[in-house]
């Protein structure tokens, strides 16, 4: 264990399930700690490769590297450096430990019992996934016990004061809206992204979504609208969607291309960093996003945007989709809300025609629901962060 | 061994070498797909209850103890009283029974299975499904009848639960008492 005189330690593990979801949040979290918190945070994640796509920095070749000042291992079977117990363990999305460290916790857990002396194991949290389901309420924080005698206990981020908060780095906001203030800043973004041909004047759309037939019937709107559309999508599956209408294969498409169909100019964005794509989602008049570490920075831009929700079995993403629109719904005049629920419902659902109709009802400059984009991140942030709770939490535990 | 996911109320796991009965079991649904089990449980040997939450697949030392079938015969508060084919009678408190106490009803003739540990009954399991009478529920608001649609109702008992939209107050249902689920009008 860390001497009192040292600052914390804290574990987090991560296992890669898609390209950027898991270790995006994780990434977010583990930089936010080191950064504002008295804490040293290692982050061991199982592949930094795909990691790498988020922080280009990084050398998926090292098995421990320091960047943003937090220490990150290369999570291998067996471990190639070994576990240290440190104040915390944080599993993020009920990733299973690996055995060492299971053994570790195993052993400390009996040789406190056996001497009230000897060092406890760390406070060990299964960091879960994001709802805004009303059921997470009663589940955020429970201890969760293990035969073995250890206790785990369920953190749970919300959007609500009796949940664990949501990721947000200090001051967060106010960089933003200095970013947002200078319209210059977004000329130059596109331009350091090889993006060309965007008037200041043209509306722009990042694409950041799962394959979906509703993409392409946006995109066939786009193509007749009135004024130009710029969208921005990055090399991925969103593209897959569109192949029926892009004139070359997805394999030939690289960063920098456009393409002209219509009034719509379709862009391939270079792959950025996590501080790149914030700017990015400032930066457009509407956000596509998917998962959930690209949904909350859709939030945190406080513009209009569509989520893409990660489809589960018998449609219950539907349910968690329903239960954020609730939520984010409950201040727009009703039918703003009518329209802006049914755009993101038919986008989920692959319905074409919705989804195109109800693009129509979305007017991009449309001031209550650009007020209101503005005003959701200070009512769901809830006065205090994830990052806050999560050590108070840790302090009460 | 069982998963979280498949505890029902009247079980009994083992968790840190002491025994607890299952009183409530809440199965949600985290992201890809990943079940999250709330539980509601009452320690055997002493006066505590706690709620924990697991993974659903987090494997549970259920431990087998001694059951008897039996059917239900009275309630003296806080005692449920069940009888066995002998007519031996045993009181199980009405804390014990957990969610299970809303299919406790007056009369039923499903058998139950009274679980004992030493000696003492602590829990009762449920056939896996009963008959029970709709008290109320609204009338139907669409017409539908695939099924589907689903709304509250209230059971002989007190229970309540979604059910078909074409079901009628008075209509007699089947219900799989591990998920509280309708599963058909009789």
């Amino acid at each position: 264990m860390t001497s009192q005189n040292s600052p914390e330690r804290w574990d987090i593990f991560c296992a890669v399930v898609d390209n950027y979801g898991d270790i995006g949040v994780t990434w977010r979290l583990a930089k936010q700690l080191s950064a504002e918190q008295p804490i040293a945070i290692t982050l061991w994640v199982d592949d930094l490769k795909s990691f790498s796509h988020i922080l280009p920095a990084l050398d998926p070749e090292l098995v421990s590297q320091v960047h943003f000042g937090v220490t990150i291992n290369q999570w291998s079977t067996p471990l190639a450096i070994a576990y240290q117990t440190g104040n915390v363990l944080i599993e993020a999305f009920a990733c299973e430990l690996p055995e060492q460290v299971k053994t570790s916790l195993i052993a400390m857990q009996q040789a406190s019992k056996l001497d009230s002396s000897a060092a406890k194991p760390p406070l060990w949290l299964n960091l879960e996934y994001l709802s805004a389901e009303s059921w997470v309420e009663g589940c955020h924080g429970l201890p969760s016990m293990q035969a073995s005698g250890l206790k785990k206990y369920f953190y749970f981020p919300g959007f609500t004061a009796k949940t664990g908060g949501l990721i947000c780095e200090n001051k967060l906001f106010e960089k933003r809206d200095a970013w947002q203030l200078n319209l210059q800043n977004r000329q130059d973004l596109f331009a350091s992204l090889g993006l060309s041909g965007i008037e200041p004047i043209d509306k722009v759309v990042s694409v950041f979504s799962y394959e979906t037939k509703a993409l392409l019937a946006l995109c066939e709107t786009w193509q007749d609208s009135e004024q130009t559309i710029h969208a921005l999508f990055p090399k991925g599956r969103s593209l897959n969607s569109l192949q029926s209408i892009l004139p070359c294969s997805i394999e030939e498409l690289s960063a920098g291309m456009q393409i002209k169909l219509g009034n719509l100019v379709i862009h391939i964005l270079p792959m950025t960093d996590q501080e790149g794509y914030d700017k990015l989602l400032w930066s457009c008049d509407f956000n596509i996003v998917r998962g959930e570490d690209s949904f909350l920075r859709a939030q945190w831009a406080a513009k209009p945007f569509i989520w893409h929700i990660y489809a589960q079995e018998d449609d219950y993403h539907l349910i968690k989709l329903d239960a954020f629109m609730q939520l984010y719904c409950n201040n727009l005049p009703p039918e703003l809300a009518k329209s802006w629920k049914v755009l993101n419902l038919a986008f989920n659902n692959e319905q074409q025609e919705l989804t195109a109709s109800h693009w129509q009802k979305i007017n991009l400059v449309d001031l209550p629901l650009l007020q209101h984009a503005k005003q959701w991140p200070i009512d769901a942030i809830n006065d205090v962060d994830l990052v806050s709770r999560l050590v108070q939490f840790v302090k009460n535990s | 061994m069982k998963t979280a996911h498949e505890l029902r109320p009247g079980n009994v796991i083992m968790l840190d070498g002491s025994p607890w009965v299952v009183q409530k079991t809440e199965t949600t649904r985290s992201g890809r797909n990943a079940a999250i089990v709330k539980l509601k449980l009452k320690h055997v040997l002493q006066d505590s209850s706690t709620e924990s939450t697991f993974k659903g697949e987090d494997k549970m030392e259920d431990i087998i103890l001694e059951r008897l079938d039996c059917t239900y015969s009275y309630f003296a508060d806080p005692m449920y009283v069940f009888m066995d084919a002998e007519y031996n009678q045993y009181d199980v408190e009405a804390e014990n029974l957990g969610d299970a106490a809303a299919y406790i009803v007056d009369g039923m003739e499903e058998n139950c299975q009274v679980t004992f540990y030493e000696g003492k009954a602590i829990s009762v399991e449920l056939p896996t499904s009963v008959v029970r009478e709709v008290t109320y529920t609204e009338p139907s608001a669409r017409g539908d009848t695939s099924g589907k649609v689903m709304k509250p109702a209230t059971i002989t008992g007190g229970g309540t639960l979604s059910v078909a939209d074409f079901v009628k107050t008075g209509d007699m249902i089947e219900i799989d008492t591990r998920t509280n689920e309708f599963k058909k009008r009789v």
